[in-house]
């Protein structure tokens, strides 16, 4: 299901509120959905921080996979910025050189699955999954 | 729904869920804060990068001044992302019992 929100972060809390209602009418686990607010959030904040000058809103889409969820953010007349990267954070630097930079998409590759960008005609498209994960026995 | 306040011990207290939309509100009662800052963490549902940040730069100004900031009653799944943040270096965490 698609849905499209305003380029602000005050959309913040009408998206958790949806996707706490997708993933209750999709059946999907309820315990991925810190890893998959978080992700949502960064990605999203990171849309509205960089494309201030787009008129387009933000599309989210949110679909059941097998144990798990996939989640595609969509923005509209964007440069080039693929997130799928990987990111280096010093999580060992001193408090001092410590900068909260570059944390969010950091924390999205240590929390999900997989994470793919596909950039087409100014529009770019990021799509991460996660599953839960089943102990070892 | 973020709440943040003095508690009746002195310490702040957090609620609910702090993201890039409350950052600026925690920010802003951090600032205030001198001294060592006990921060509970009992009613914190999330933490995103944008928390993790207020954080820091608090963590940062107090520390200047020989303090800094003690967590506690921190939830096992924030405490996850303090650990993949590197914050369980910086930053002395208490877990919540519950």
């Amino acid at each position: 299901m698609t849905t499209t929100y305003p380029r602000n972060l005050a959309a913040l809390e009408e998206i958790v509120a949806d996707t706490a209602r997708q993933f209750a009418a999709f059946g999907i686990d309820d315990s991925l959905r810190d890893t998959v607010d978080l992700a949502i959030e960064e990605l999203f904040v990171n849309m509205v921080k960089y494309n201030r000058g787009a008129a387009h809103d933000i599309a989210l889409d949110i679909h059941p996979i097998d144990n798990g969820v996939e989640v595609s953010l969509t923005d509209f007349d964007v440069d080039r910025f693929d997130p799928s990267q990987p990111v280096t954070v010093d999580i060992d630097a001193p408090l001092a050189e410590r900068e909260p930079r570059g944390l969010g998409l950091y924390l999205i590759h240590k929390m999900v699955d997989s994470i793919q960008y596909e950039y087409r005609n100014r529009q770019s498209r990021i799509t991460i999954t996660k599953r839960v994960e089943h102990a070892d026995v | 729904m973020f709440d943040i306040q003095t508690n009746e011990l002195g310490q702040v207290a957090v609620s609910g869920r702090l993201d890039a939309a409350q950052a600026e509100r925690a920010q802003q009662f951090l600032d205030k804060v001198t001294g060592e800052c006990v921060i509970d963490m009992n009613s914190l549902e999330y933490v995103s990068s944008a928390g993790l940040g207020v954080l820091l730069k608090t963590h940062k100004r107090l520390m200047t001044g020989g303090k800094g900031i003690r967590l506690i009653n921190v939830r096992p799944h924030i405490n996850d992302i303090f650990r993949y943040s590197g914050f369980d270096r910086l930053f002395s965490i208490e877990l919540s019992s519950g």
